[in-house]
């Protein structure tokens, strides 16, 4: 079972798929990871279980790894007890949740804008530019250019997460980039795949960070080290002052626009930590 | 027994039969993390040079003598200042001084360290109160200490 546990969790699922749904039930959804690095003793560990909930999982996993078998079940390393799922962030990461909702009200709207998309109007053209240009500037280079810039700088850069953090930012790049490339020729297929791509992409990517390396990386960071990224997120919106309002105000007129044109946003509300209005 | 009905504060609790020696009983000279004087919030100075940029540590007068490791797992590293929020007078001025440390001296964070008795809320809350009128903004931490030693919580505020 030790073996296990020092493999990558793409290894362990392709190995043994019935792995995949457990850690699905007990809310570790690692089995479409595109990446699928880390490791499962680190996936384990960083999800935080109660320790009971952590047993019997382990039980179930160690069970289809060695079926009939008498296994003893390491525990995995963890730096506090879990606590009931009520996250509490510190400021800076609070910051960046906070930032995750914008950005999800942009993702919940693409399902809104595509049925009725003509890339032959320049009207159209235009919206998808400009939504382009809220993922360029608001979600990378004022967001993403925190994460990356600063928060991953105080983690270890070979750290599977972060590894796997990168890598959708960078997946998310080239769906612009495509979408981009579209517009120009009026390709409306192709903006509908790389946008809707991007939605499923970036829906995930938030999840995870909100839910699991965020608070993973509370826990890992001294209360100095809290005050000093604070300082950095600072400086970052002083620079980019205009960026939070007026993206704030793209996101509420289209949000205006499309409940005129009575389109329901039910999905904007499917979308976690997102509330209508 | 009848119900204790006065302040939470002053009730008296007795738990020396609970006070056994335990494995993490410190053995040797613990070595002190106090890395300034003076320390008590109206005699200090928040723009002292050791409150420049530092993370500093509000902590209730009692926490000290609660906490077996108080100067390894909070002081550490921190510059500190006492105050005891039920007692103290001139506690206009402690505001006035919490604001200081987060405009003049630029402290990195500020960790208010309170025992659980409802009275020692109030230095979380002149903490707060200061920070809502400093123009600067800090992370603001507190650490709520059980009577025995034990800590209840530990949050950003």
């Amino acid at each position: 079972m030790e073996a296990y546990l020092n493999r990558s969790i793409k290894e362990v699922i392709k190995e043994f798929p019935p792995v995949e749904k457990i850690l699905d039930e007990y809310g570790i959804g690692c089995g479409p990871c595109a990446v699928g690095l880390c490791l499962l003793k680190d996936i384990v560990s960083i999800h935080n279980l109660p320790a009971e909930e952590e047993r019997e999982m382990m039980g179930r996993i160690a069970q289809v790894i060695h079926p009939g078998q008498e296994i003893q079940i390491p525990r995995t390393e963890r730096k506090a007890e879990a606590q009931p799922k009520e996250l509490k962030y510190s400021p800076p990461m609070k910051k960046l949740v906070d930032e995750h909702v914008l950005i999800k009200k942009w993702l919940a709207l693409i399902p809104e804008i595509l049925p009725a998309l003509n890339l032959e109007s320049e009207e159209d053209r235009q919206l998808i530019r400009d939504g382009v240009d809220f993922i360029r500037s608001y979600a990378d280079r004022f967001h993403h250019a925190k994460e990356e810039e600063i928060l991953f700088k105080y983690f270890d850069e070979d750290l599977d997460m972060v590894k796997v953090m990168g890598e959708d930012h960078k997946t998310a790049r080239n769906h612009v980039k495509a979408i981009v490339d579209a517009v120009e020729r009026k390709d409306r297929e192709t903006v509908a795949q790389h946008l809707t791509a991007y939605r499923e992409l970036l829906s995930q990517h938030i999840k995870r960070e909100d839910e699991i390396m965020l608070p993973w990386m509370d826990q890992h960071l001294s209360v100095s080290q809290v005050g000093e990224m604070f300082s950095k997120f600072l400086e970052v919106e002083e620079r980019m002052d205009s960026y939070q309002k007026k993206y704030e105000d793209f996101i509420s007129r289209l949000e205006r626009e499309y409940r005129k044109k009575g389109v329901n946003h039910g999905s904007i509300q499917r979308l976690p930590g997102l509330q209508d209005g | 027994m009848a119900q204790f009905s006065g302040c939470p504060g002053s009730r008296m609790v007795d738990f020396r039969e609970k006070s056994e020696p335990t494995k993490e009983e410190a053995t040797g000279k613990i070595q002190s993390q106090l890395r300034q004087w003076p320390i008590q919030l109206h005699l200090i100075s928040p723009t002292a040079s050791y409150y420049q940029g530092a993370d500093v540590l509000l902590t209730a007068d009692c926490v000290g003598y609660a906490l077996g490791g108080f100067h390894p797992d909070f002081l550490k590293g921190k510059s500190l200042a006492i105050a005891c929020p039920k007692l103290d007078e001139g506690q206009d001025i402690y505001q006035e001084k919490i604001k200081s440390w987060i405009d003049d001296a630029k402290i990195n964070t500020l960790t208010v360290l309170i025992m659980q008795v409802p009275c020692c809320m109030g230095l979380l809350n002149l903490a707060q109160q200061a920070a809502r009128e400093a123009k600067r903004k800090v992370p603001i931490k507190y650490v709520v200490a059980g009577i025995q030693g034990e800590i209840l919580k530990e949050e950003w505020a």
